[in-house]
């Protein structure tokens, strides 16, 4: 046997150690802290205080005692709960528009031809936009006043509508209401996720294209044009041959989506601050805010991220499960 | 009689003529709304940091290009000039080169350190049989997906009380170079491991054929073949370490990132949008060719090669 049976060790161990250090450590001491009262006002330096005061339900004698109260309080916070929402929104919208618009792109630039060559490789750059500034890009865009998307909006989509529903009106027994022109999107609930989820989208929907392209560039050619002389048209060959072929990758991209949309931080902070009152706070963001900005409570902070790694970890796990069924 | 189905017939290619014709435009002006889709953020961006601040809040886009944005962003002079009128409209200069030094220094770093540790252990994790190869490359990929905020709690309440040369971790180039490993040097082993499984081995077995050991195979046979895969797995970790934004924030904190610096582009009318888009632009733009040159692979980095 030529090949050492130690070499594979001494290869692995410096990687290990970094990985083992940056990762499973912080696991372990989140844990641990997540059933701890660990409050950054309270405790300059680490020291496990339990709550002695009279009164207090819990049992707090002994340094090594655990205590649920974290997680208990956590199912119990209103801006928890309210983050579980506003992230399960904001996944199912980013994730549905991300693959949709993803789909679209791939299905048109995948034909041959030279704008659809040049397109391709422009599908690359949004990757490029860090998440932090295309908030603050996509913020300065959509402002009321002076905001592009905004006047595009404004002018191209809520213009037109309105006069289509003001000719509506017109007519007896119609009354719809115009669209508000005035919108001001990032102070409005349903726009600022919606328009966050859009952000995320811009910056997703090429990627995804470019992951659909690599997939359709290998279904065999043939059975395109054997869809075509059966006489099927465009959406027929789209909805009964295309998308079954896609299936499994649009399985896989979207798992791979939506977990990265279960961890959506950057733009909160940049592009709405997790406004109007709460309806972009996503729980990475609220976790931020527990134990960075408004609290300090490493504790808490611990047990609501525990949450966000249970949540991860079945997203994860199929994910995983896929990309080692592919080795 | 023989006329007629000759006349059918030119009916039926004249209309398919039309049919794809208009089927072609459709396309092309569907091109046309995915390159303004994909391209209009950027493009914007670009040209508000070229904008003079009465513009910069406006529309407009016609305007003399200024590269005044871009000098107030690095200037170190608190005001530029008007005292008065300037610091109302903001334009303090914002000292952003030392950002810009800490982003590539931890960027950079976060490379150099973490490439080496994960080329010797991709090879072995793809070359070797070893006694809990595929539970460590599982948990290798399951890191991919921990959410960063759980990593940086702890490594902050560590970094507080830790002191390096006199200095706490916490706020320090160093310590945002540590915890950039948790996210790096999973992805960039997974990565480089895919490479190093796509290389025939047959010019190895031929080697030890020849005598060589283990460390030589590895060093003066694998790794020049591997050379390209360990570039882009080099290119990607530049560009995850230089668009973090979570641990520049909470473990880089007063060190900033120029991530974390477009935030202090604020004064007393908000964002100052003008110096945010030049800011922006200083950030973007060595990523833009970075992610050229990685453009074949980003599907396969991306997804780990979920995809194929």
């Amino acid at each position: 046997m030529r090949k050492k049976r130690w070499v594979p060790w001494v290869l692995v161990a410096p990687a290990l150690v970094v990985v083992f250090a940056t990762t499973i450590y912080p696991l372990l001491a989140a844990f641990y802290y997540s059933f701890h009262k660990y409050d950054l006002r309270k405790a300059p330096q680490f020291a496990i205080q339990f709550a002695s005061q009279a009164g207090d339900p819990l049992i707090s004698i002994d340094w090594s005692l655990l205590s649920l109260r974290n997680y208990t309080l956590a199912f119990s916070d209103s801006r928890f709960i309210n983050s579980l929402n506003v992230t399960f929104w904001f996944t199912i919208i980013s994730v549905g528009l991300s693959v949709v618009i993803g789909l679209f792109i791939a299905v048109i630039v995948q034909k041959p031809g030279r704008l659809q060559t040049l397109t391709k490789i422009l599908l690359i750059f949004p990757f490029a936009v860090s998440p932090a500034l295309k908030g603050y890009s996509w913020r300065y865009m959509l402002n009321d006043q002076y905001g592009i998307y905004d006047l595009l909006a404004v002018e191209l989509l809520i213009k037109p509508v309105n006069l289509i529903i003001e000719l509506l009106n017109h007519l007896p027994l119609i009354d719809i209401t115009p669209i508000n022109e005035t919108v001001v999107w990032l102070a409005d609930r349903f726009w600022a996720l919606f328009m966050l989820a859009m952000s995320e989208t811009w910056g997703w929907a090429p990627l995804i294209a470019l992951m659909f392209v690599g997939a359709l560039g290998s279904i065999d050619a043939q059975i395109f044009e054997a869809a075509r002389i059966d006489g099927a048209n465009r959406l027929q060959i789209f909805f009964r041959v295309t998308l079954p072929l896609l299936r499994p990758v649009i399985l896989i991209v979207t798992m791979l989506k939506a977990i990265f949309s279960l961890k959506m931080f950057d733009q909160v902070v940049t592009m709405t601050g997790g406004g109007p009152v709460r309806a972009t706070q996503t729980i990475n963001y609220y976790i931020h805010q527990v134990g960075f900005v408004r609290n300090l409570d490493i504790g808490y902070a611990s047990a609501l991220a525990y949450i966000l790694v249970v949540i991860l970890t079945v997203f994860s796990a199929l994910y995983v499960a896929k990309v080692l069924n592919r080795e | 009689m023989t006329a007629k189905p000759a006349v059918d017939a030119r009916n039926i290619r004249a209309s398919e003529y039309i049919r794809l014709n208009v089927a072609r435009l459709l396309e092309v002006i569907a091109l046309l709304l995915i390159i303004a889709f994909i391209m209009f953020p950027i493009f914007w961006l670009a040209l508000t940091s070229i904008k003079p601040l009465e513009k910069a809040y406006s529309t407009d886009v016609i305007f003399t290009p200024t590269l005044k944005n871009y000098e107030i962003i690095f200037s170190d002079t608190t005001v530029i000039e008007n005292e008065g009128t300037d610091r109302e409209r903001g334009s303090v200069g914002r000292k952003m080169i030392p950002n810009v030094i800490n982003s590539v220094v931890v960027s950079g770093a976060t490379v150099l350190i973490a490439i080496p540790l994960a080329t010797i252990a991709a090879y072995a994790f793809s070359r070797y049989n070893f006694f809990g190869n595929r539970a460590l490359l599982i948990w290798i990929l399951t890191t991919q997906f921990l959410p960063a905020i759980v990593v940086a709690i702890p490594f902050f309440a560590l970094f507080r009380t830790v002191e390096v040369f006199g200095a706490p971790l916490l706020g320090s180039r160093l310590g945002l170079i540590i915890v950039n490993m948790s996210m790096v040097l999973p992805y960039a082993i997974w990565m480089i491991k895919g490479f190093v499984d796509a290389l025939p081995d047959e010019i190895e077995e031929a080697a030890y054929v020849d005598g060589a050991n283990d460390f030589q195979v590895l060093f003066f046979v694998s790794l020049p073949l591997v050379r390209p895969g360990i570039l882009v797995a080099s290119v990607f970790a530049f560009i995850m370490s230089w668009n973090e934004f979570l641990f520049a924030l909470i473990i880089g904190r007063e060190m900033r990132t120029m991530q974390v610096a477009l935030m202090t582009t604020s004064g007393v009318r908000g964002v100052m949008w003008e110096q945010m888009a030049a800011a922006g632009m200083v950030v973007m733009a060595p990523i833009f060719f970075l992610a050229l040159f990685i453009r074949k692979n980003v599907v396969d980095g991306l997804t780990m090669g979920a995809v194929k």
